[in-house]
């Protein structure tokens, strides 16, 4: 897949960084990428909005590898004037879909934490989601890349991506955001 | 060649069911749930209907160049539509001659022959057997120009402006009968196009539902739905406040789209439904309400009006952009949204399950940004995530599960059936057979049981 990752020339992944001007604290950016997850998991999605920086962006694409924003479709796209929609509809009493509202459990692994070049940080992590709701078991894997802007000691989200193996097959009802 | 009947293997034992067992399954009001759970009838429907009918299986732009492939379906049947060497377009069986192996697995291929990966078979894109490895071993009997070693072919395949239908049937209605005035809707999208040509892009939504195939198409036109199984994506967009002056990145497009559903019962009533022969229906006078209108005034639409204006001069724009209808139902398998230059294809797979394919067109000499506005309104619309369609899936789902138990029989499709239907004019220009009731009415679903029981007992 050639989604956001790094620039041609720009160091792989993971590549130590201490000691130079744009040094990532790695383990600080771990810690929230567990708490955006523990987020969904519990439940708290207005808390998980306000995640999202001014600019932010929640992207599922609909294709593999997929470039284009606007001239391809996704499975979701959204920036917040979307998603606080989105959210809103997550506590709505009669959204039929979310009765029971569905419970999921993230796990992320394979982190690979980069300076991006432009102020923010880029944390690409392999992506499980398990989900279940009224009887039935969802399973979402892929590739989860996360853009992150420094903000006082903590990060707003600039860029949550997540390219699914499966993007562009068969899907059920995605009824949450994952 | 006789059509291929796999259904019934994949049955098991599934007890034929007679004409008037059918018949008695659907009343004028009301219709049996065997309808939609029995697997004899489903069985009968893929043969009958699916077996018969004229079933949308591609679009010609999907397949743009000589040797070009897509892998669709027809009924039950894995097919692939293909473009020979000379331009022709054949729909044959993805399936070899030999052992039955699976010829091609991917969804899109450019390939001057089919060759098949166990024993290297070799078909042309019509379907023609060309080459078999070792040709000596074979039996004197062996002839490489034996039907029988032809990929199966549909036995018609017709194209109206680009969109291609296959039938199984070797005799029955020509295309443009079948399709009656809904010809009007596919010529709606076509000629939005300023130079003439559309062309699917972008990439296709597949979702599946564990449903009946059938449910999609009766929620496509009933109003009386929207506000109660929208209401939580409607309420979202209205408690939303925003300012339309500030710009988005979509316009505001999920914003309109969400709040589209939220017409009151006064304002549907007002609509006007429309259903046709063979099953097919619309919804008239849908964007008049205002809120989701594709011709806007604003640079974007301005800069496609004018293009397609000085393609086609005033009076023919201002007609096509005019056309105001929601939801053109080519039943059994195809929905059309002219305005938003989207179709969806919904695909039997079992009395159960169901998938609905959806894509969108970029229309040949219109603004970039007109595609990706249609990109934008599939996303809102027809994603596995979408805030709309999940809530839909999720009735039929509900609808499903409570006629599997076998405690309710009967289904009501009465809602305006004792109400006065204008076969006459019923704006739009009606006739021919077209049948014109008030929004709320459930008059879209009983042509479709009409039509389901004409192909089903004839």
């Amino acid at each position: 897949m050639d989604g956001p990752s790094p620039e041609p020339g720009a160091p792989e992944p993971g590549t130590p960084k201490s000691g130079t001007p744009d040094a990532v604290d790695r383990a600080a950016v771990e810690a929230f990428l567990y708490r955006e997850a523990r987020l969904l998991d519990d439940g708290r999605y207005e808390d998980w909005l306000a995640l999202f920086d001014e600019d932010g962006l929640y992207w599922i694409p609909g294709l593999p590898g997929q470039t284009d924003r606007f001239g391809a479709v996704s499975i979701v796209h959204e920036d917040r004037t979307v998603l606080r929609m989105r959210v809103r509809r997550l506590g709505h009493p009669r959204a039929w879909s979310l009765m029971p509202l569905p419970r999921s459990s993230h796990l992320l692994g394979n982190i690979a934490v980069a300076a991006a070049g432009d102020g923010t940080v880029e944390a690409v992590a392999a992506l499980q989601v398990a989900l279940y709701r009224a009887g039935d078991r969802t399973r979402y894997d892929g590739r989860q890349t996360m853009r992150l802007r420094p903000n006082g000691g903590d990060f707003r989200i600039v860029l949550k991506r997540i390219d699914l193996i499966d993007c562009d097959g068969v899907q059920g009802v995605m009824p949450v955001p994952i | 060649m006789p059509v291929p009947r796999d259904s019934s293997s994949q049955s098991g034992a599934s007890p034929a069911i007679g004409p008037a067992e059918i018949a008695a399954l659907v009343e004028p009001d009301r219709v049996h749930r065997r309808a939609y759970t029995d697997r004899a009838v489903f069985d009968l429907e893929m043969a009958r209907i699916f077996g018969r009918a004229w079933i949308f299986v591609a679009h010609a732009s999907q397949i743009p160049r000589p040797n070009d492939l897509i892998r669709t379906r027809l009924g039950l049947h894995d097919v692939l539509a293909t473009r020979d060497g000379d331009g022709r377009v054949h729909v044959v069986g993805n399936r070899c001659t030999h052992r039955g192996t699976t010829l091609c697995s991917v969804e899109r291929a450019s390939a001057a022959s089919l060759v098949c990966p166990y024993h290297a078979w070799t078909f042309g894109l019509d379907g023609t057997l060309r080459s078999v490895p070792h040709r000596k071993s074979m039996p004197d009997s062996f002839d490489i120009a034996d039907p029988r070693l032809t990929l199966f072919r549909a036995p018609r395949v017709a194209d109206y402006r680009g969109f291609v239908f296959a039938s199984l049937a070797a005799d029955g209605p020509g295309l443009e009968e079948f399709l009656g005035d809904m010809t009007e809707a596919l010529d709606n999208l076509v000629d939005r196009a300023p130079d003439g040509e559309i062309f699917q892009d972008g990439g296709i939504f597949r979702l599946e539902y564990r449903g009946n195939w059938k449910l999609h198409h009766e929620n496509a036109n009933d109003t009386m739905h929207p506000g109660f199984v929208h209401e939580s994506s409607v309420n979202a967009a209205r408690e939303d406040g925003r300012d339309y002056a500030e710009p988005v990145y979509d316009e505001h497009q999920a914003h309109t789209q969400l709040l589209s559903n939220g017409f009151s019962v006064r304002e549907w009533q007002s609509l006007g439904l429309k259903g046709l022969a063979n099953g097919h229906s619309y919804m008239d006078g849908f964007y008049s309400q205002g809120v989701l209108s594709p011709d806007r005034d604003d640079p974007l639409s301005r800069d496609y009006r004018a293009a397609l204006e000085a393609a086609k001069g005033r009076a023919a724009a201002d007609a096509i952009l005019g056309m105001d209808r929601f939801n053109n139902l080519i039943w059994p398998n195809l929905n059309i949204n002219a305005q938003y230059q989207q179709i969806r294809i919904v695909q039997p797979v079992a009395p159960d399950r169901t998938i609905v394919q959806a894509m969108c067109f970029r229309l040949g000499g219109a603004p970039e940004g007109m595609f990706h506005r249609a990109v934008r309104f599939l996303t809102n619309l027809s994603s596995p995530a979408s805030m709309i369609f999940a809530d839909d899936v999720e009735i039929f789902e509900k609808v499903q599960a409570g006629l599997a138990d076998g405690s309710r029989e009967w289904l009501d499709q009465s809602r305006g059936h004792d109400a006065p239907v204008d076969a006459g004019a019923g704006g739009g220009g009606a006739g021919n057979g077209r049948l014109a009731s008030p929004g709320t009415s459930e008059l879209p679903i009983r042509g479709q049981f009409r039509a389901w029981l004409d192909y089903m007992t004839a």
